[in-house]
């Protein structure tokens, strides 16, 4: 699975770095620092990966299957 | 509070909706705001307002979350639907893209999560004082008390204000919230509270000016030095647009919030425990409060072209009103939306908007919030109400706020 934040929809609000923080982390200004790139996601952070795609209330979480 | 069926239409146009006139800006028996809002989503999706020159009123989260997500048709240049040539212009509040960006560049990094983790043990000791000092008294009115002076000390701190003026801005923002809401009679005291907000920072900035560096910790003067798309200074209309509206949300917005939540924690003894047993629940408990006991009743925005919306037949100029208090509690979305799930977890809620507006303080908040529980429970972990008087809430036309939390707990001798 691949996590997928799109920077033109994630305004900051931090709700997924709290539930994942050991998958994601913020910049400076707030935002998901990894807004804008796919990552891997590791099986035992399925769960969490999936919990922050749920909790953006601006829906700029996606998850993609693996190629 | 009077519902769709209790008044008659007077719109000379035709909505297609139910019509109704309805001033929100009364105080309220504490909860009746979420209960409107409540049978408003399940009677119908959208309404029209008579009230003021009139607007749409758009009930589910749905709707909700298009007007925030497209600001190119949702403009903020007013944000209260009753109201849409405000005597005020916040900055970056009232501004819509691509300005908008280029000013809340400006501000981000104050209220990121790493400057709230710098301050966290500022604001803790603030906090703690507070707790400490009520604790031996075996009750208080929470809102007066604690839930107005934490969050405007710990507000104040982070941007560098003299603590000692804290009591002339509680002041302004009291008088400011009586008229934004859209109560007539609040409208003189709102623009005198602008007024004085506005002369204080003119007098701040006028003492910074000149100086070759900017003080740190400090934001008037950092407004001073800072520029707009790394291309320009800031004019001072800009500056003092901003400062005022930091002020006026960075103050009110968390007196409320901590309202609900202590009100919430007060009624539920075994939430209390549960806290207590697992703090790690505490930063979900804190989002739940934020979803369920939204203070956000209704987000208004004024419409910038003809637009066909949720079933509604915009016109340029119209008002809409995202009904936030109702799209929190959506159970189209949320799974037992209308209960208070202490650890949820999926809660895309709009307690803090959402879209390029999102509250710009929000991390700010939530530090408080988390802190104000978790001092609170260490030192007071069992409290209840006091008494049995109804408790009011302030009118939701713009942000509702309990106006009073009277709290007891037991005192050992």
């Amino acid at each position: 699975m691949k996590l997928f934040i799109d920077p033109e929809q994630c305004t900051g609000h931090g709700r997924c770095y709290r539930l994942a923080p050991d998958l994601l982390s913020y910049d400076d200004e707030g935002y998901a620092a990894i807004r804008g790139e796919a990552i891997a996601v590791p099986a035992n952070q399925v769960e969490f990966a999936q919990e922050a795609e749920g909790t953006c209330p601006e829906g700029a979480i996606s998850l993609l299957a693996e190629d | 509070m009077s519902t769709a069926s209790q008044t008659e239409a007077t719109v000379d146009r035709e909505v297609g909706c139910p019509v109704f006139h309805q001033d929100f800006s009364e105080p309220q028996p504490l909860g009746c705001h979420w209960a409107l809002a409540d049978r408003l989503r399940e009677q119908g999706p959208l309404y029209f307002n008579s009230y003021a020159q009139g607007y749409w009123i758009f009930t589910r989260h749905d709707a909700v979350k298009d007007i925030y997500k497209n600001p190119e048709i949702f403009s903020s240049e007013s944000i209260t639907p009753w109201d849409p040539e405000p005597i005020y212009r916040f900055v970056p509040t009232q501004i819509d893209p691509p300005q908008h960006i280029k000013y809340r560049r400006i501000l981000n990094p104050w209220f990121s999560p790493r400057r709230m983790d710098e301050a966290d043990a500022a604001i803790r000791a603030i906090c703690r004082r507070l707790v400490e000092e009520a604790a031996p008294l075996g009750g208080c009115d929470f809102v007066s008390e604690f839930a107005l002076r934490f969050p405007t000390e710990a507000f104040l701190s982070v941007v560098g204000v003299d603590l000692a003026d804290a009591d002339r801005f509680l002041v302004w923002v009291e008088d400011f919230f009586r008229g934004f809401g859209g109560d007539p009679a609040g409208q003189a005291a709102m623009a005198d509270a602008l007024g004085g907000i506005r002369q204080y920072w003119v007098d701040a900035l006028a003492e910074r000016r000149g100086e070759a560096e900017p003080r740190p910790g400090d934001i008037a003067s950092y407004l001073l030095h800072a520029k707009y798309d790394d291309e320009r200074l800031l004019t001072d209309e800009e500056r003092l647009d901003m400062l005022t509206v930091l002020v006026l949300a960075g103050l009110d917005t968390t007196r409320s919030q901590l309202g609900y939540m202590f009100r919430h924690l007060a009624m539920h003894p075994e939430d209390r425990r549960r806290l207590i047993a697992e703090p790690e629940l505490v930063p979900s408990a804190v989002e739940e409060v934020l979803r369920f006991y939204t203070m956000i009743f209704g987000d208004g925005r004024k419409v910038t072209r003809d637009h066909e919306f949720h079933g509604a037949d915009l016109k340029q100029g119209d008002m809409v009103y995202g009904l936030v208090s109702a799209a929190n509690r959506d159970p189209r979305v949320y799974d037992r939306a209308n209960e208070f799930v202490i650890d949820r977890k999926k809660n895309n809620h709009f307690g803090f908007a959402s879209g390029p507006h999102r509250c710009l303080g929000l991390h700010l908040a939530r530090r408080e919030m988390q802190v104000a529980v978790e001092e609170w429970l260490r030192v007071i972990p069992d409290f209840r109400l006091a008494g049995d008087a109804v408790l009011m809430e302030r009118g939701g036309g713009a942000l509702t706020a309990p106006l009073e939390l009277p709290l007891e707990w037991d005192v050992a001798r």
